[in-house]
């Protein structure tokens, strides 16, 4: 995994986000809760997070690396890696596969002219490859585009919304 | 489960029909085995936490609407559990059909293969087939090395959490999570790091399919090709019971098995993964003397009525001062008792001993904490890094009693000066003192300390070996009879006796089941050289055998049977699990005969329980302790 590292160092951590990490820490009875929103400090900043960062707030948050690593794994809004400039998900659990996720994902992928996984050739989006539920399984099939859920998909409405997104927000995720 | 409230408190309640009566805040599933129902589970464990995750145990509750998970729902008076309905069996196929959709299968290369719970319970109630259509499975990575000791197949893992779990609640070490989501979920080490517990052997015990194994076991044998033994750990003096699984005449591993007043059911990787040392090749397999013409192989008899003559031939000539006795605290109670009493009684030495350490101080004080009872002690006193070094389990039992007990655990540096530890030792309950041996005069001075104080105060010491405390609570040392009674006259100390051998005022030297400490010392070789007379008992070749003018073969303590007793003076038995590689006596035996054809009479057989009775006789406190006991001593202080 330590391709992971590499494209930002550690040592270009902006100063303000440890200060923040550290903020964040008196906010909560127990240091685990603020695990998610230090990693938001982080994946705000420079859009992913390095293996180094899951050090950065363990030590900051006095957990092991491997408990904070744990929790931005588990969660598919966190990036381990570089990622374009917006991340669309497809769920593609129980309740949207059955309703055609599966199709939409197929679709999105010749749309966007994406192998499998990965950046467009525009560099405008990231499409994740597997997704696990994202809590929207009443609106089935759904994405989720940066921090927003777009549901009862059809993929001309998909296209539609990408095609605004693309449009409107050229310089980076919406939601922010 | 607490099963000492008075009966008024107890909870009753019905399983499949059975009444039965637990105490209040036992788990249904402790009802179930109370009422002899057996629940399958996963992510349960007896020494950890409930967290339902697995769904392996749900049962029906009358009255709940949805099947509830045994091994978290609490028991509540009057509450009827049913585990033998339809709806129970049903569940039970179709979780065990989940839990293999994405499952390897691969039990035939498997380790786990024939001691497996997702055999077993797919064996008893699952399914028979799968009805999904999967041809190709989701695969992750197989044989991950998480350590030069354990070895992870990520497929063949169940995501019961125990691992994880143990790390958090056991050791608390958390070197293992899971990572990612959903299908995905992966037990692993953060960023790829090897693991660093000296604890990892646990891991593929607790871990209920093949997905965590030993390195050191990995397809080496499978579970009905080996013979079980209930025996001690040979490693260090804590005493923690192992299962010896051995394979033929080879030890394939040793198993933990859950002994709550020593071991709480973990071993240290250092005890777990020491038996290769037991099956080494290279063994004293004859008995040999030395001969006109050189070193020859001798019958045990011939070996025997040497070794006698030669003895009692330096003894008529020079005294029996002139004989050195030298045992070590590899060997068994029984052993040590009948070889004290050989070198008093029919040698006429005082001269004996067993460790290079002289011990010119010894007392029943010095282990009157028990092991299970430091997590009674409202503050613990750990004197520097000797104890849990000498004893690794150790470690965890004082993490049980920091975190589940909440005890104060201190853990303080040398100088180990009274004053110092004093100003920290706060409140008034009970103070417990852990020492290395060679800290106990520390030890003790605080316990006088404190108890003058008014405090309780007791003191735990380790020691080096197996059977350190029983040689000497059996006083196989020149300053010590059994049982703590101060020999008349001492003899002199080993360093000492090797010594005067070199220096030939020692003229005989009787050596038996010699440890690695003294194999390694320099002095050793010239002693033995200086001697004219030496008669080894040794099961591996070394400098003794080597310069032995009698050599009688000696068993490893897999072989042995008897007795030994740990740090706190608990008496164990060690069963022969594996049979020597030859036909001769036991090391007993040859003590005992060897008295015999010196004209000795031991006034019994010289077999483990026999010679157990006569010890308790000259060692009352020993009496009936041979069933995991520890001997009450009379109070000394
Ligand atoms: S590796 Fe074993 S113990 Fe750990 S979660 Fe998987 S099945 Fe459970
Ligand atoms: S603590 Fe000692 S007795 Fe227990 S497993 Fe480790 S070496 Fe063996
Ligand atoms: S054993 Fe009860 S849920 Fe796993």
């Amino acid at each position: 995994m330590s391709d992971r590292d590499g494209a930002v160092p550690a040592a270009d951590l902006d100063p303000a986000v440890v200060a923040r990490i550290r903020e964040l820490r008196t906010l909560y009875p127990l240091a685990r809760s603020a695990v998610l929103p230090a990693l938001w400090a982080v994946q705000d900043r420079i859009g992913y997070l390095p293996a180094w960062s899951e050090e950065v707030v363990g030590r900051e948050l006095g957990l092991l690396p491997a408990d904070v690593a744990a929790v931005a794994s588990f969660y598919s809004m966190y990036f381990g890696r570089p990622v374009g400039r917006h991340v669309i998900q497809v769920c593609q659990n129980v309740s949207c596969a059955l309703r055609g996720a599966d199709d939409l994902l197929d679709h999105l992928r010749g749309w966007l002219g994406v192998d499998g996984e990965g950046e467009s050739p525009d560099g405008a989006f990231s499409l994740e490859g597997t997704v696990e539920c994202l809590g929207a399984c009443g609106g089935g099939p759904m994405m989720q585009v940066d921090r927003y859920s777009y549901e009862s998909l059809t993929p001309e409405r998909a296209e539609a919304i990408l095609t605004e997104i693309r449009e409107t927000n050229p310089e980076g995720p919406v939601g922010g | 489960m607490a099963d000492t409230a008075p009966a008024s408190e107890l909870v009753t309640l019905e399983v499949d029909g059975r009444s039965v009566e637990v105490a209040p805040g036992s788990l249904v599933w402790d009802a179930c085995e109370r009422a002899g129902v057996f629940v399958p589970v996963y992510c349960a464990h007896k020494k950890l936490e409930p967290v339902a995750v697995c769904r392996m145990c749900l049962v029906e509750v009358q009255g709940m609407p949805k099947l509830q998970p045994a091994c978290a729902t609490r028991v509540s008076p009057g509450m009827v559990v049913r585990t033998a309905t339809e709806q129970v069996r049903k569940f039970r196929d179709s979780n065990l059909e989940f839990l293999l959709l994405n499952h390897p299968l691969d039990c035939p290369v498997c380790d786990r293969g024939g001691e497996c719970d997702l055999q077993d319970f797919t064996q008893r109630y699952g399914p028979g087939q799968s009805r999904q259509s999967i041809t190709e499975k989701v695969h992750f990575n197989k044989a991950v090395p998480l350590s030069d000791k354990i070895i992870l197949d990520q497929e063949r893992c169940i995501l019961c959490w125990r691992c994880v779990r143990y790390y958090e609640e056991i050791t608390g070490e958390r070197e293992i999570v899971l990572q990612e989501r959903g299908v995905h979920t992966l037990v692993d080490t953060f960023e790829h790091q090897p693991l660093r517990s000296e604890f990892q052997g646990n891991l593929p015990e607790i871990c209920p399919v093949g997905a965590l194994t030993h390195a050191k076991y990995r397809f080496r044998a499978r579970p009905w090709d080996l013979r079980r033994t209930a025996s001690i750990c040979s490693h260090c003096s804590y005493g923690c019971s192992v299962f010896v699984d051995a394979r033929e005449d080879q030890v394939a591993r040793y198993a933990s098995s859950d002994n709550p007043d020593v071991d709480d059911s973990w071993l240290c990787d250092r005890g777990r993964y020491s038996f290769p040392e037991l099956n080494r090749k290279d063994r004293v397999l004859s008995p040999e003397a030395a001969t006109a013409g050189g070193r020859q192989v001798v019958s045990y008899q011939d070996a025997l009525g040497r070794a006698a003559g030669q003895l009692l031939r330096v003894g008529s000539d020079n005294g029996g001062e002139a004989i050195g006795v030298i045992g070590s605290d590899l060997m068994t109670n029984e052993e040590a008792f009948l070889l004290q009493w050989l070198a008093r009684d029919i040698i006429g030495t005082p001269h004996l001993g067993h460790r290079l350490l002289p011990a010119p101080e010894i007392s029943p004080l010095d282990f009157e904490l028990g092991i299970a009872e430091i997590e009674e002690c409202d503050q613990v006193v750990v004197l520097g890094p000797l104890p849990e070094q000498l004893a690794p389990v150790l470690t965890l039992r004082l993490f049980k009693a920091g975190t589940k007990r909440a005890r104060k655990i201190l853990r303080v540096e040398a100088p180990f000066t009274v004053a110092a530890i004093r100003k920290q030792v706060i409140g008034e309950g009970r103070v417990g003192v852990v020492a290395a041996e060679s800290d106990r005069e520390a030890a003790l001075k605080l316990r006088t300390a404190l108890t003058g104080a008014g405090r309780r105060c007791e003191v735990l010491t380790l020691m080096e070996r197996v059977n350190s405390r029983g040689c000497q609570d059996l006083g196989l040392l020149p300053g010590w009879l059994p049982g703590y009674r101060r020999a008349p006259s001492p003899g002199m100390e080993l360093p000492d006796i090797l010594e005067a051998a070199i220096a030939g005022r020692i003229k005989a030297l009787l050596v038996v089941n010699p440890g690695p400490d003294l194999e390694a010392d320099p002095r050793l070789e010239a002693a033995l050289k200086g001697a004219e007379v030496t008669v080894v008992v040794a099961a591996f070749p070394g400098v003794a055998s080597r310069n032995a003018t009698v050599l009688l073969p000696g068993r490893t303590i897999v072989e042995k049977a008897g007795t030994v007793t740990n740090a706190e003076g608990r008496v164990q038995r060690v069963r022969t699990a594996v049979e020597p590689k030859f036909a001769f006596p036991s090391d007993l035996k040859i003590l005992g005969d060897l008295a015999r054809a010196m004209g000795g009479e031991l006034g019994a057989q010289p077999l483990a329980g026999p010679v157990y009775d006569l010890l308790a006789r000259a060692v009352p406190a020993y009496r009936g302790a041979q069933a995991g006991l520890r001997p009450r001593w009379e109070a000394t202080a």
